[in-house]
């Protein structure tokens, strides 16, 4: 294993590696890919209302929400109040920099830190997420003219909150971040599959057990 | 024997079952019965739009069709507290002081002949205006006029094929100018008939073109030259007796009245060229000096309708007092004007013979008033008298079918009917007089109309509803043609007098003028106290600054006769006069929300002479408050 990590890339191994990179360079999905969005629908609103999470703003019928939404007191919602999108750009480049840093000095273990910054940084998201959902269905106004129950909006799925329904999902920017996260084992997976066949073929030819 | 009548049953309900799951179709689909064909299902849309003229009552109705429900009404020329209209500064001025109209004939803008859904014309026919409608918002934008020398514009506004120009005729002849002091009994020799091109501009704004003295007979209907016959518009008229009395007696005696055909480019030229004399502030063209721009043929009987075909090659007057429509061509007319073959001139109007110019006489029926056409080759003319619609084949000039309307027609619509293209699924019958049809309401009858299906060999009546006074003739279109706006854009709001947060709303004050800056948002008005002091003029300008969809927020003021209709997106100004001292109250008056009752401020009049503050800020607290009620973080 160690001898594995301290190792550099097989050819295909490596090509893996620069599509990861090429995928969290937030050039690719930044201004285009939603990581994440949130849809309401109420009686009156069949159409439905939109927030589209981008990893640097927020966008959709952001004021139709907040002016519904001081009806129960809860915080506005603009995208200066996320240091979020100030990090998250730059975090998603510094991961795929990385990546590519790793395929061009050959080293596998630069790799596998990146990889588990990336799950680090993937887990730390999630939670933040769930945090300021949290935060928003439960530090509500007392003065609000609609006094309702805490609640907590869905990170993934559907809720029905008050008069809306919610369907909350992972957008395409996410999709493509996980594809560029699950590359990782598979790689793994893949490289320690063809040197076990080669360790056996070795050990064939050789005629000792491998 | 029981379980056989079980099965029978059974048997029967899977059939009604099955019958009645087979007919959920799309709206307005062909076969079927009446019923079916006008059902529009809840919460799906009619297929067209048909503006109805509202007559006197000086608006436009939209209905849909083929569910002829009633959408909303248009207003046009009068004051319409419901949208707030003539009562706001800009469309009070717009108004320009009347407080009624007669709107007569709705007219759609239109590019190569077809219908846009740009713009939508209609005249005031008492004080000779024009109005044009956006259908972006379906709202009034401009009212041209009074045209100066006409005496009711009833052939009015019939747009050309590239809405190049929409026209006006007088309906009365009277002296021009027509402030000339004369005597009725001079008539033929004081009076004169006008006819008026406006030119329209590629945004749509109205300016005259020119104008041509006629004779003083009382000019009818109109309508526009297209394909061949581009670059012309004809008017039919009657009283070509020139009676000045007893016009029922004296102006139904001759056999022949006339169409006249204006060459309008010709015409334009003219003025142009400065062969025009201004009277009235408009340039006029006197066909005794000026030749080449106007002829006239000879018709049967006061023709009202003056309806183009939609190849443009034939040219129907209806003959009012005659059971024929007149079909002129517009090559023989050609001909004959290169010809130069001219019976005589009156007032310096050629005069053409009527048998080179007609084509054929169909035998409609009887009181023939309007002819529209569908894309099929056929026409249709309504009988006033008959209470009739005659189909007719243009061409073999046969009358193929006829149907019953309830009752006394007078316009109708074709989709798209007075198109180059018509799409002709539909017919609207806009009947004069209702009596028994509807539930009753007294004396004041509702006017009615009947939806008729086009679409099979013969006429089929699909629908019967009545109608506000009083509808005369109507536009039907595509709905797929018209994309109006949901919300006025915030970003796009250029008045002058907008703000767009609760951060800019104050009240400035100069001498005795008062500007208040307002902003309106579900569920507060942002100033909601005001201070002002007898004899001031306030003006308010609030911005709705919403952009949700159908979030109106209306300004009325307690004890006044002042009521805004603010859309979202969109700033109004209103003036108000403080006449005394006191507590006025003033509140959104449109339901805008949960908390609309809420939605509500106060006007402090102090007494005549109190200093006020030059400008007045809501306190920074209340506006923290209230921007949107929303706190951060």
């Amino acid at each position: 294993m160690t001898r594995y990590l301290l190792g550099s890339f097989q050819a295909s191994e490596r090509r893996w590696i620069v599509v990861a990179a090429l995928v969290l360079l937030p050039v690719f999905f930044l201004p285009v890919l939603p990581v994440w969005t949130m849809k309401l629908w109420a009686p009156q609103y069949p159409e439905g209302l939109q927030l589209t999470i981008y990893a640097h703003t927020i966008k959709g019928d952001l004021d139709n929400i907040n002016t519904l939404n001081h009806y129960v007191g809860m915080h506005k919602i603009t995208p200066d109040d996320f240091d979020e999108f100030r990090y998250m750009p730059q975090l998603l480049t510094f991961f795929g920099v990385m990546a590519l840093l790793a395929a061009l000095v050959n080293r596998r273990w630069l790799a596998v830190l990146g990889w588990l910054g990336f799950t680090a940084f993937a887990v730390y998201m999630f939670r933040d997420y769930a945090n300021w959902l949290y935060h928003y269905g439960h530090d509500l106004d007392p003065r609000a003219a609609l006094k309702l129950e805490a609640f907590t909006p869905p990170l993934i799925g559907y809720k029905q909150m008050a008069n809306f329904k919610v369907w909350s999902l992972p957008g395409p920017g996410t999709l493509l971040l996980g594809f560029a996260w699950l590359l990782g084992p598979i790689v793994f997976w893949i490289e320690r599959r063809a040197e076990r066949q080669s360790a056996e073929s070795v050990a064939k030819t050789v005629g000792v057990p491998a | 024997m029981k379980r056989k009548i079980g099965l029978a049953l059974l048997a029967i309900a899977i059939l009604a079952w099955a019958v009645a799951s087979g007919c959920t179709r799309m709206a307005g689909g062909a076969g079927g019965s009446a019923a079916q064909k006008t059902y529009v299902k809840p919460g799906e849309h009619d297929t067209h739009y048909a503006f109805l003229s509202g007559g006197h009552s000086g608006q436009v109705f939209v209905y849909g069709l083929p569910s002829c429900r009633y959408i909303t009404t248009i207003p046009v020329f009068t004051p319409e507290p419901a949208k707030g209209y003539g009562y706001d500064e800009e469309s009070k001025a717009m108004l320009g002081g009347f407080t009624w109209g007669d709107a007569h004939h709705p007219g759609l803008s239109e590019t190569n002949g077809n219908f846009d859904g740009r713009w939508l014309f209609i005249n005031d026919m008492p004080h000779a205006r024009i109005a044009r409608i956006d259908l972006k918002d379906f709202t009034t934008r401009e009212i041209y006029g009074p045209i100066p020398n006409i005496s009711a514009a009833h052939a009015c506004p019939y747009p050309t094929p590239n809405t190049e120009y929409v026209f006006a005729a007088s309906r009365f002849s009277a002296p021009v100018p027509t402030n000339k002091v004369a005597k009725v009994e001079d008539y033929v020799k004081d009076f004169k008939g006008v006819i008026a091109g406006i030119k329209v501009s590629s945004e749509g704004r109205m300016s005259m073109g020119f104008e041509i003295l006629m004779p003083p007979f009382h000019w009818d209907l109109s309508d526009a030259g297209k394909g061949p016959s581009h670059g012309w518009q004809f008017f039919t008229c009657y009283n070509s007796e020139m009676a000045h009395d007893t016009l029922e007696v004296k102006a139904s005696q001759a056999e022949m009245d006339y169409v006249a055909a204006v060459d309008w480019r010709a015409a334009q030229k003219a003025v142009d060229e400065g062969k025009a004399d201004m009277i009235g502030g408009a340039p006029v063209l006197n066909p005794e000096k000026v030749k080449g721009i106007v002829y006239l043929v000879p018709t049967p009987k006061s023709p009202h309708g003056m309806d183009v075909n939609p190849t443009g090659e034939y040219i129907c007057a209806s003959g009012k007092l005659q059971a024929e429509v007149s079909v002129f061509s517009f090559k023989k007319l050609m001909a004959a004007i290169d010809a130069k073959k001219f019976e005589k001139e009156i007032m310096g109007v050629p005069v053409l013979a009527y048998d080179d110019v007609l084509e054929a006489k169909v035998p409609v029926g009887l009181g023939p008033l309007h002819t529209e056409f569908d894309g099929k080759g056929f026409a249709y003319t309504s009988l006033f008298l008959d209470s009739q619609v005659a189909k007719w084949k243009v061409g073999t000039w046969e009358v193929v079918d006829k149907i019953d309307v309830y009752y006394s027609i007078g316009h109708l619509s074709v989709a798209e009917g007075a198109t180059m293209n018509p799409t002709g699924e539909y017919l609207l019958a806009l009947d004069k007089l209702s009596k028994d049809r509807y539930l009753p309401v007294g004396p004041s009858h509702p006017e009615g109309a009947q939806l008729i299906d086009l679409r099979g060999n013969k006429m089929e009546l699909l629908y019967d509803f009545p109608t506000y006074p009083e509808p005369h003739y109507g536009q039907i279109i595509s709905a797929s043609k018209i994309k109006p706006l949901k919300i006025y854009p915030l970003s796009e709001n250029k008045n002058p007098h907008a703000i767009k947060s609760a951060e800019e709303a104050r009240v400035e004050r100069k001498g005795k003028r008062v500007d208040a800056y307002m902003v309106a948002v579900r569920t507060h008005f942002t100033p909601d106290v005001i201070r002002v002091a007898a004899g001031d003029t306030v003006y308010f300008h609030v911005t709705n600054l919403e952009q949700d969809i159908d979030i109106t927020h209306g300004f009325g003021i307690l004890n006044s006769n002042i009521d805004m209709q603010v859309e979202p997106g969109e700033t109004k100004t209103v003036k108000w006069v403080a006449t005394a001292a006191g507590i006025t109250p003033f509140y959104c008056s449109n339901f805008c929300s949960a908390l609309h009752q809420e939605m509500q401020g106060y006007l402090e009049v102090a007494a005549a002479g109190t200093r006020i503050a030059g400008v007045q800020r809501p306190p920074k607290k209340q506006v923290e408050e209230v921007a949107a009620l929303l706190r951060r973080r």
